[in-house]
């Protein structure tokens, strides 16, 4: 009797911590036994995590792949409020870790049966006894299972130091309950054939611990706090562009009031240019709000001196965008910058936006230029025609090339 | 970089391994003989670059049809004897030039050691056998690369042949052999490609961003947010044979992305045409960008818009229908909130599980999509452009002092250095020093004078003043439109015309003015009532710079009426202080639309006739490809016979312009009383990639159109590959500064590549930013002609494009065809009327 799973188990193994996290919205996440990020990966698309860990004892394979768990382009483009760290971490799940503490949830998917049972020991007493997590995740092969699995004679991996009956895995699970102050549910992925789930169980068996009462009896926690110990080594860390970054938060807004103004500047220019009938009708098709305001705007004519600088026939005028026309228009610099006091605030002190004296409006230039100008060569005079030195055909010696062939 | 090539090469991107879930509407039909391909699963961008690239080697398929970017397989020198042994020029002072090369130095004695993997029982997923193979790590060693079949090590194993037994995660035990096939020597193409991936490796390290083929930081970008545009810092990079030894080429390079998704584009778009209009509006400006997903680091090509479906259309997920929304949802966490919007069609070019049938294209939600690149709107745009310029134009120094810094940043990065010494790689700390000749000015001649320019402005607005022009046909009938505001502006233009003409010797009668309405179709009427045959030129002063206009204008002259025709905008026509040399330029282009000729210089070769070839590719118009070709009819190639073919599905390009090429012949033959006995032909627009087509099938299409005017007719041929597109650089240390090369600079050695007949010419002069050379291949050549002419030749014809008073930086027949091709692919899209072949109507 073969049996395949769809989609196959690792993948359910995988969706189950995601559905629980889905639920149960930790915002410190740690996997132990990352190997190969696969779980990470799925993790930090859930923006309640905050913090997400990986440690495994094979550095080389997480390094590998940790470059997958960098930020992508699109999250540096349109940055979020979502916060998310990423840490990698090369360690073994027996040793304590001080940075380890305080997580909401820990997970480790197929991990305890590559432990020798000393070391199962070891870990219950890491994992439930010192980091303390509100939440932890176990899942472990089920022995009873392997009845339906053709292949496997003893163990299903080599490398398995035990595989466990559901009724092992449960007077585990009770013993690192009551000796930590946790309580759990068991569960699993993987059904057995019809009829037989009960007699059999899942393929894969899942204990989900609670922890009894909250943080606040964490004891052990105050009482280890003056030995702390770093044994694991930080592979990779990498801090998710949010706006709840100041700096970032400021840029994306420049760049926003920059945008907005320059769209308010533009429609004002062509409706100057158009005459007023065509802008009342243009605004009010565009959103009443900023019709009668679009009127506020001001302008400074005159060269500026970068414009001089130049030295080219570029005049200059200065538009100036009432800060509260951009508030009112734009939603995402409302959104950004919460009030309008608070966008004046922002944007008091940043370089590439200027103000006007008052700080009520923005002020942008506005370059009078048409494209030919790049090509004309304005610096020539046109008074007259300078007489170009002039030498005749005969002086030039006649090449052949021809006769070189 | 030119648009459509930028969105070729990165419509081409690597890493698509996986389709955005698609309704599987139209399989794709994808070349599935192909073995290998079928059992690659890449788990990441570079794996899937090394399988392809090796793949490639080992199949000896070299066509370049989608991987082959460097034209590696492809060898034209061999078959030329003349250059067999030097394919140097001699004439011109030397320069001392760096350039932006940097030598790859591996360990003495090197090799890469190639095996062969072979799995008992047989395992179907690249990504397992890949697993099992590095249970081993111990056997193998901390350094390798796997493609599913071979595996390369830098180190040798033991014994010839390796056993090992892994287990996979199911218990299952598979034995895995590793046997040794090669040991490929430094040069070896398959090393080549390998120091790529390795490269690639270490651009990752640096934390880098791929996008398409090259790398960017997206941690120091540049905002120029009035636009919504960002931009990143980044480079390109590509490590291959040249002449003498390897060398990685490195530029920098500015990705432009936009901080907008393609829904607030869409929405933006809306308001701003009407909803009457959006449809067509809408997939004009979409189809053809690339976009990059908010889920996972891939680009796409935009094929379509699914103006039926919407997020909640649902397509099969394993054995259940999902939503797109549910599935963005559940996956990625990401929220849809216009629920309304439609989805855009993207077809992905990617193998199937093996026996499954390929997937259908990628349905993409806009919202979730942030565009990348410009539009050919915001590229007319002046502002935007001159926004993006002062970011991204590099003086020669600032872009000399980013590529030694990027140097440098590899030198110093621990994890960079420990990949490159795990493989025995290093790189050279600095840019390549080399020799360049630097060739004389050329003299213009115009009629009984002439004279020299400014070598270091390459520029000759200033000498030819008060100078006649070679000859200019005399202009007495024609016809000067404008709207009634802009009479004032018609009429100093009309003066001034009149004013410069006759020192340039343009003979310029009174024109009928003609007054029109400020529309499209009373412009059109008022063309149709007043030009008849006789009109021998019509000149329209333009109320704005829109489009719509401007094409009616050119249409209904190049193809229904054949006139030669000038627009002008009247903006142009608003500085007073500027109009004399606006008007110069005006008359001088209406002059050479009429058949005049400006000036010339001296040609050494009789009876040649130059042929340019080039293409624009109209993405918006279901990717109808036109060809133009321009053929000289003269000794002192002042004459031109120009002619354009529109491509039709599937069909190459130069199987119309064939044709086209025996026309010129004839024109020739019909100018000259002669056939010539020397062509020489220049071919534009050869993407990176296409190299073997053309030297494969486009030659031998030339030669049978020559063969087609008579069996004797035995004219030498010479066929040069011209590329503008290239990452090659060239900086000139003059008084301890570093600074463009000056105009006529030649580099004709260690940059090129040896399996080529091959050379840079920097032509022309940049006021600002650095200068990028051109490179010219000859791919066939049987004109015995020297290296040397070869090279003196183009740079002489460099000065022949009459729309510029100065050097231009590709021969002008390239240049004029490239004008006729884009006049037609914007403006025209159909081919102009054969009266106007022997005229330079499309300047």
């Amino acid at each position: 009797m073969d049996l395949t799973f769809s989609p196959p188990l690792h993948k359910q193994r995988h969706q189950f911590v995601v559905d629980f996290v889905k639920r149960n919205k930790p915002k410190k996440v740690v996997d132990l036994g990352c190997g190969e990020c696969t779980l990470l990966k799925m993790l930090k698309f859930h923006h309640e995590i905050e913090l997400l860990v990986g440690v495994d004892v094979n550095g080389a394979k997480v390094k590998k792949r940790m470059h997958g768990l960098a930020p992508i382009s699109t999250d540096y483009l349109e940055p979020s409020y979502d916060q998310l760290c990423v840490e990698l971490y090369q360690g073994s799940v027996t040793q304590k870790d001080a940075r380890f503490k305080g997580f909401d949830l820990v997970t480790s998917i197929e991990l305890i049966e590559h432990l020798t049972p000393a070391d199962v020991e070891l870990f219950s007493e890491v994992v439930f006894g010192y980091m303390t997590p509100k939440m932890v995740i176990i899942s472990t092969p089920n022995s009873e299972f392997n009845i339906f699995m053709p292949g496997v004679s003893c163990y299903r991996h080599s490398d398995h130091k035990f595989e466990w009956t559901r009724a092992e895995f449960r007077s585990w699970a009770m013993k690192v309950c009551l000796d930590y102050g946790y309580e759990v549910e068991f569960t699993g992925v993987g059904k057995a054939p019809q009829g037989q789930q009960e007699a059999v169980g899942f393929c894969t068996q899942i204990g989900v611990f609670y922890q009894l009462g909250g943080r606040d009896c964490c004891k052990t926690l105050l009482v280890n706090d003056a030995e702390d110990l770093f044994p694991y080594t930080l592979l990779y860390r990498v801090n998710y562009p949010s706006l709840c970054d100041n700096n970032i938060l400021r840029r994306v807004l420049v760049s926003e009031v920059l945008y907005g103004a320059e769209k308010l500047k533009n429609r004002w220019m062509e409706e100057q240019a158009d005459g007023i009938c065509d802008a009342v009708a243009l605004c009010q098709t565009e959103g009443g709000a900023c019709a009668e305001e679009m009127k506020d705007l001001m302008e400074w004519s005159g060269a500026s001196d970068s414009a001089e600088k130049q030295g080219s026939c570029t005049s200059c005028r200065i538009v100036a965008v009432p800060l509260d026309v951009l508030w009112s228009c734009c939603p995402k610099v409302s959104v950004l910058s919460g009030s309008l006091g608070n966008l004046k605030h922002l944007l008091m002190d940043e370089p590439n936006i200027k103000l006007s004296q008052d700080s009520s409006a923005v002020l942008i230039n506005h370059w009078e230029q048409d494209q030919e100008e790049k090509e004309d060569d304005c610096n020539l005079d046109d008074s007259g025609y300078p007489e170009a030195s002039l030498h005749s055909h005969s002086a030039e010696q006649e090449e052949d090339w021809e006769e070189n062939d | 970089m030119t648009g459509r090539a930028r969105a070729r090469s990165r419509g081409r991107a690597r890493g698509q391994e996986t389709a955005a879930p698609g309704a599987v509407r139209t399989p794709l039909n994808l070349q599935l003989n192909n073995p290998l391909k079928k059992i690659i699963f890449p788990l990441h961008a570079a794996l899937l670059q090394i399988s392809a690239a090796f793949q490639q080697v080992k199949l000896g398929e070299r066509s370049g049809r989608r991987r082959d970017f460097h034209d590696a397989g492809v060898n034209m020198r061999q078959a030329m004897e003349h250059v067999k042994e030097s394919k140097c020029g001699v004439t011109g002072n030397p320069i001392q030039l760096t350039a932006n090369f940097f030598r790859i130095l591996s360990r003495p004695q090197w090799v890469l050691y190639q095996y062969h993997v072979d799995f008992k029982p047989q395992m179907e997923l690249r990504r397992l056998r890949s697993a099992l193979l590095f249970q081993h790590e111990e056997t193998l060693g901390s350094a390798w690369s796997f493609n599913g079949a071979l595996l390369f090590l830098p180190n040798r194993l033991h014994s010839k042949e390796t056993v090992v037994c892994s287990e996979t995660r199911n218990g299952e035990k598979v034995q895995i052999t590793i046997t040794l096939t090669n040991e490929l020597p430094p040069s070896s193409p398959v090393c080549i490609q390998f120091y790529n991936i390795i490269f690639q490796r270490i651009l990752r390290i640096l934390n880098m961003q791929q996008i398409g083929r090259n790398y960017y930081s997206p941690s120091d970008p540049l905002n120029i947010p009035q636009h919504k545009l960002t931009i990143w810092p980044g480079y390109t990079t590509n490590i291959l044979q040249y002449e003498s030894c390897i060398m990685m080429c490195t530029d920098v390079s500015h990705k432009v992305l936009r901080s907008e998704t393609v829904l607030d584009f869409m929405v933006n778009l809306r308001q701003q045409c009407g909803s009457q209009r959006f449809t067509e509006i809408c997939e004009k400006e979409l189809v053809g960008l690339i976009i990059l997903t908010k889920y996972n680091n891939k680009t796409y090509r935009i094929d379509g818009i699914a103006w039926d479906h919407t997020p909640s259309n649902t397509f099969k997920r394993g054995d259940a229908d999902t939503s797109f929304k549910n599935y963005y949802k559940s996956q990625y966490g990401l929220d849809i909130t216009d629920e309304n919007q439609v989805l855009l069609i993207s077809y992905v070019k990617k193998m199937g599980p093996a026996g499954a049938p390929p997937p259908g294209p990628a349905m993409l939600i806009p919202e979730l999509c942030y565009l990348t690149g410009l539009t050919d709107k915001m590229r007319a745009d002046f502002s935007i452009m001159k926004d993006l310029s002062t970011h991204t134009r590099l003086t020669p120094e600032q872009r000399e002092g980013r590529l030694n810094r990027f140097i440098t940043n590899i030198q110093r990065n621990a994890d960079a250095q420990a990949e490159l010494d795990k493989w025995g790689l290093s790189f050279d700390k600095q840019l390549l020093n080399l020799a360049g000749r630097v060739l004389p000015v050329e003299r213009i001649y115009q009629g009984s004078r002439s004279y020299d320019y400014n070598p270091w402005a390459a520029d000759w607005a200033k000498e030819m003043r008060g100078l006649a022009v070679m000859s200019a046909p005399p202009l007495n009938n024609w016809l000067l439109f404008h709207t009634r505001r802009n009479g004032n502006e018609a009429s100093s233009l009309l003066q001034t015309l009149s004013r410069v003409s006759g020192p340039l010797g343009i003979a310029m009668g009174k024109p009928v003015m003609i007054q029109y309405e400020d529309h499209q179709e009373s412009l059109l009427a008022a063309l149709r009532h007043s030009v008849g045959p006789q009109i021998e030129m019509v000149v329209v002063v333009l109320p704005n710079n829109r489009k719509d206009k401007y094409d009616s204008v050119k249409k209904f002259l190049c193809v229904d009426c054949p006139t030669p025709s000038q627009c002008v905008v009247v903006r142009t026509l608003s500085r007073p202080q500027a109009l004399m040399t606006i008007a110069t330029k005006i008359a001088l282009q209406m002059a050479c639309k009429m058949g005049g000729e400006l000036w010339s210089v001296e040609i050494p070769l009789k009876q040649l006739m130059i042929v340019g070839i080039d293409c624009y590719h109209d993405t918006a118009a279901g990717k109808r490809s036109i060809g133009a070709l321009v053929a000289s009819l003269n000794q002192s190639m002042s004459r031109w016979f120009s002619k354009c073919v529109l491509q039709h599905k599937g069909q190459e390009i130069m199987d119309e312009l064939k044709k086209t090429l025996s026309a010129a012949l004839k024109e020739y033959l019909r100018f000259n009383g002669c056939l010539p006995s020397r062509i020489i032909v220049y071919r534009d627009g050869v993407g990176d990639g296409q190299l073997h087509s053309v030297v494969n099938y486009e030659v031998q299409q030339i030669m049978d159109s020559i063969k087609s005017m008579g069996q004797d007719y035995n004219p030498k041929l010479s066929v040069v590959v011209v590329k503008k597109r290239i990452s090659s650089r060239f900086f000139a240390h003059i008084n301890g500064k570093v600074s463009n090369p000056p105009p006529g600079t030649i580099v004709d050695a260690e940059v090129t590549r040896p399996e080529w007949y091959d050379f840079y010419i920097v032509s022309q002069a940049v006021r600002s930013g650095s200068v990028s050379p051109t490179h010219y291949n000859v791919v066939y050549d049987t004109s015995g002609l020297k290296p040397d002419h070869m090279q003196r030749l183009t740079y002489k014809l460099c000065h022949m494009y009459y729309n510029w008073q100065g050097i231009i930086r590709v021969p002008a027949p390239c240049q004029y065809a490239h004008k006729l091709a884009f006049l037609v692919g914007q403006s025209i899209h159909k081919e102009p009327n054969m009266k106007l072949d022997d005229q330079l109507f499309y300047l």
